[in-house]
């Protein structure tokens, strides 16, 4: 019988030979409940990630942070299935798509589980109307920063387990992830910056989108800081 | 209760055995990707024909696929310039570099046959278009987001490396069933053969970018026109 919230316990868990059976299912149900759990988990962290610029900030962010999630695993399907595939990962398309979804999902409920945690820093940071704007912004980001690649190590900590299993070997596991997250650091990067603002910097307005989200990218911005400070 | 899934069979992606069912696109690209033993196979011993057509119709269509997204940065007459200039390419390189792969196997006493390298290469070229479509979200994407030729250019060299890297493991391993030991000199003709696609970008170029002419009216080898592209600014034209 299909209970999701023991199979949440076990993913957790990582009970990876449980989760390789859910892989074998034909049924798109678990996969259903492991989006509604990214919409759920990445939409409370990200309205706590844009409250500390304003409470549109926090609908907007709480929007665009599952979205980031689902256009990056989306993105990326094709080309997980393929090294997944070449490199002996012993999973298909569909399983590899539910492997990423399934981790996603750890990583949803980490954040959702420490978003209170998030609410109190933010009671305690200075606000926009302090006067303090950018100490403000600078601890949001740096605390946020954090928490969110503690929540993505978990998560790739699961897949990982789970990739051994399939596999039988740690070996072909840590380098069929290095392919998946090499692939969705690059297009990860891209469409956080395309989506943004996420916190909302203190001297622009709040928006959806800003008004040329295709202009630039995250490596070309890098590259100018590099070169400045040089 | 125990719900242990049973141990699993012991994994030999490229066991060199013969397809299951008769040979079609599809199961052809599915078997090159999970056990590229078994297309190897048909190619050398079964039904060599209707998998090398699959084969060759699946590079087309997918370098193609690819080469709209390289032409999207410009749009305009690149959407049908970039393709035609990569799937023309990709063949024109593969075509100068069948002669030495073929001399550089038999140096290895292997008894090769010209239409099994033909078809190992072919194999090899179909693995790098599927994988370089498979990274076309990302080109795209990035593609989408500046007007930097040189940083295109840099994005597309990388991506275009990292699915060659995985053709030519192929084909070496292809090699090493087929003719064992032959691979032994495989490595100096990939050499070659990454020098000779590099070239062929340049005589080919722009790929990226748009140009008033269709081919370059000046020649140039690729290192000299890569220092020319990297020593502008990797800054957006419009920042």
């Amino acid at each position: 019988m299909f209970n999701a919230p023991a199979r949440f316990r076990r993913l957790l868990g990582g009970n990876a030979s449980a989760q390789r059976t859910w892989l074998e299912e034909r049924s798109w149900r678990w996969a259903g409940v492991c989006v509604l759990v990214i919409v759920i988990g990445g939409g409370l962290y990200g309205a706590t990630l844009g409250l500390w610029r304003d409470g549109w900030q926090a609908v907007f962010t709480a929007i665009k942070f599952p979205l980031l999630v689902f256009l990056t695993c989306g993105g990326n399907a094709a080309l997980n299935g393929c090294l997944g595939q070449l490199l002996g990962s012993g999973m298909g398309f569909r399983q590899t798509t539910l492997a990423i979804l399934m981790s996603f999902s750890v990583t949803a409920m980490v954040l959702a589980a420490i978003a209170p945690i998030m609410l109190f820093l933010l009671w305690n940071t200075p606000s926009l109307a302090a006067g303090n704007g950018i100490g403000g912004h600078n601890v949001t980001l740096l605390a946020h920063v954090g928490v969110i690649a503690f929540a993505g190590i978990i998560g790739v900590r699961r897949l990982f387990r789970l990739v051994v299993v399939t596999s039988g070997s740690a070996a072909v596991a840590r380098r069929v992830l290095f392919g998946w997250l090499a692939g969705a650091l690059l297009l990860g990067t891209q469409l956080a910056w395309v989506l943004r603002p996420f916190i909302g910097s203190p001297g622009l307005a709040v928006e959806f989108f800003r008004p040329d989200p295709l202009h630039g990218n995250f490596f070309q911005a890098v590259w100018r800081a590099i070169h400045h400070l040089l | 209760m125990n719900d242990e899934p049973p141990a699993l069979p012991p994994r030999n992606s490229f066991e060199y055995v013969r397809m299951d069912e008769p040979p079609t696109t599809w199961s052809v690209i599915s078997a090159l990707l999970k056990q590229p033993g078994k297309v190897v196979c048909e190619l050398l011993e079964g039904r060599a024909a209707t998998v090398l057509g699959a084969l060759s119709l699946v590079a087309v269509v997918a370098l193609g696929l690819y080469g709209l997204v390289v032409g999207s940065l410009e749009g305009g007459a690149q959407y049908g310039i970039a393709p035609a200039k990569i799937v023309g390419g990709s063949a024109v390189a593969a075509l100068i570099c069948l002669p030495s792969l073929f001399v550089f196997l038999c140096l290895n006493g292997a008894d090769v046959r010209l239409r099994d390298v033909v078809s190992l290469l072919m194999a090899s070229i179909c693995l790098t278009a599927v994988l370089l479509v498979s990274l076309a979200p990302i080109a795209w994407i990035f593609s989408q987001s500046t007007d930097s030729v040189a940083f295109m250019a840099c994005l597309h060299i990388v991506l275009w490396l990292v699915a060659l890297g995985f053709g030519l493991r192929l084909l070496s391993k292809s090699a090493i069933i087929a003719w064992s030991g032959a691979s032994s000199r495989l490595g100096v003709w990939a050499c070659i053969y990454v020098l000779v696609c590099l070239q062929m970008m340049t005589a080919m170029r722009p790929i990226v970018g748009a140009s008033p002419t269709l081919l370059p009216t000046e020649k140039q080898f690729f290192l000299a026109h890569w220092m020319h592209i990297l020593g502008g600014s990797l800054e957006p034209g419009r920042d």
